[in-house]
């Protein structure tokens, strides 16, 4: 792939005698989206952190724009300012309103003025359907709406990928639709995105590409309808099929 | 007739000695302003020891702390004013000594104060701040410290009402605070008894307000979290 946003090579990642990345391989394309399903365990959410470094690699290569970011001299907040990301639990800065938690950002690290900050976020605000919600602290908003302020919080930095690591997992099943509907636009406008997530409807709208995690590796890729339905690995069957007995 | 004889109390000497032991009551809450700022800066460089990469800064600062939570507060104060001008050559004034040893003491209880705060806050704001692009430096200052401070100001009020009692131990190497003062009146005026007793109830009378003061805080800071 020539122009590949992410290119990873080899990536393990041990914890202790744990060994959790047995060996990642994959491409990302400019503007793709892709989402990542598995059981839990499988290393999909220590995957996302090793591509932004909040977890250091224990072996392997990862390229963003050809730009080996595993080599010890890179600049590290620079690579994370390109790479945002989204929580599952939010991570919210409780201490700060939701205008505060997106110009955070800009005006702490990208040195930004406090106006020009504030106006960037509150377009941010907007975009995601909070510009009522500015001045409202974290602890007063629904999951739904607190995962938006992350999600715009994250978009403040202007990054050229965005990482979701199951943003949907701790929100009330009425809350899902509202986020998934900003991922959906943002993927719309071009964003290159990894999405590790139980969603399955998502995946199949949103998603250019699905890949199949196992106990720490790839162990298969495609198009989302034909792993949806027709799925070559018998463990990416069983584990859909799995999902969706849960469901119903 | 029995029983013992009946003691006549004198308060109207404790009276005359007012003055004097005002004087000594001044020093005390001197002392414990100066103890308490040393033991908040001591503190706050000994937490960040704890938590520090460096394996070698984490044994000193974990040394240090064990070290003054582990002998009495008295051993101490004693060994800074008689043992460490023989080893190291520098004589101090009790009042040093005892602000030294008293503030170095507070500081490894700080220490442990700021760390448990620090610790509490959830390592996902961490990860936040580090996925914003924020340095090490500005996740702590701008995203952790601030949570910290609300669960840090209680034990630390707490912290400062048994210190305002315990600098009543400095009066072991003479230095001239609160308790200094009510033993050398008695010994001059044989009356011991009521000297004593009032010192005990300028003591409650300060600290009572103090303790239900520490009490507001944790009630303020629970309903915030």
């Amino acid at each position: 792939m020539a122009d590949a946003m992410i290119r990873v090579q080899g990536l393990h990642k041990h914890f202790g005698t744990l060994h959790v990345l047995r060996g990642v391989d994959l491409a990302v394309a400019r503007g793709e989206v892709v989402v990542i399903i598995g059981p839990s365990g499988s290393g999909k959410s220590t995957f996302l952190r090793c591509l932004n470094r909040l977890e250091e690699p224990s072996r392997g290569r990862i390229f963003l724009e050809g730009t080996d970011i595993t080599h010890p001299k890179v600049n590290l907040p620079r690579v994370r300012r390109q790479i945002g990301m989204v929580f599952q639990h939010f991570n919210l800065f409780p201490h700060r309103t939701a205008l505060e938690n997106v110009m955070e950002g800009p005006s702490t690290v990208l040195r930004m003025s406090r106006a020009d900050a504030r106006v960037r976020a509150q377009a941010l605000l907007d975009k995601v359907g909070l510009a009522d919600k500015l001045d409202v602290k974290p602890s007063a908003l629904s999951g739904g709406q607190q995962q938006r302020v992350a999600i715009a919080r994250a978009l403040a930095m202007d990054p050229k990928v965005m990482l979701f690591d199951e943003v949907t997992s701790a929100l009330d099943p009425e809350l899902v639709g509202e986020v998934l509907t900003v991922m959906k636009r943002l993927a719309d406008e071009g964003m290159t995105m990894l999405v590790v997530t139980h969603e399955m409807q998502f995946g199949e709208k949103v998603a250019d590409r699905v890949v199949m995690f196992d106990e720490g590796a790839i162990i298969e890729e495609g198009p989302p309808k034909k792993i949806f339905s027709r799925a070559d690995h018998e463990r990416t069957r069983r584990f859909l099929s799995q999902l969706h007995w849960d469901v119903s | 007739m029995g029983g013992p004889p009946r003691y006549t109390w004198r308060f109207d000497v404790v009276l005359e000695n007012l003055p004097l032991l005002l004087t000594g009551l001044w020093l005390t809450c001197t002392l414990t302003v100066l103890c308490m700022l040393l033991g908040l800066g001591v503190g706050l460089v000994v937490a960040f020891g704890r938590l520090s990469r460096w394996r070698l800064v984490r044994a000193v600062a974990f040394a240090y702390t064990e070290l003054f939570r582990t002998t009495p507060l008295l051993v101490q104060i004693v060994w800074v004013f008689y043992v460490l001008p023989i080893v190291s050559g520098i004589t101090l004034s009790p009042f040093f000594s005892g602000l030294l040893a008293l503030g170095f003491n507070v500081g490894a209880f700080m220490a442990e104060i700021y760390r448990a705060g620090i610790l509490s806050v959830n390592p996902g704001q961490t990860a936040a701040g580090l996925a914003l692009r924020m340095t090490r430096a500005q996740t702590m200052r701008r995203v952790v410290l601030p949570q910290a401070v609300t669960r840090v100001i209680p034990p630390m009020a707490t912290m400062w009402v048994s210190l305002f009692k315990d600098t009543s131990i400095l009066s072991a190497i003479g230095v001239i605070e609160l308790m200094f003062r009510a033993r050398e009146i008695a010994t001059d005026t044989y009356r011991p008894l009521e000297i004593f007793t009032v010192v005990a109830v300028l003591y409650f009378v300060l600290t009572y307000p103090q303790s239900l003061a520490v009490n507001a805080l944790y009630r303020r800071f629970r309903m915030q979290e």
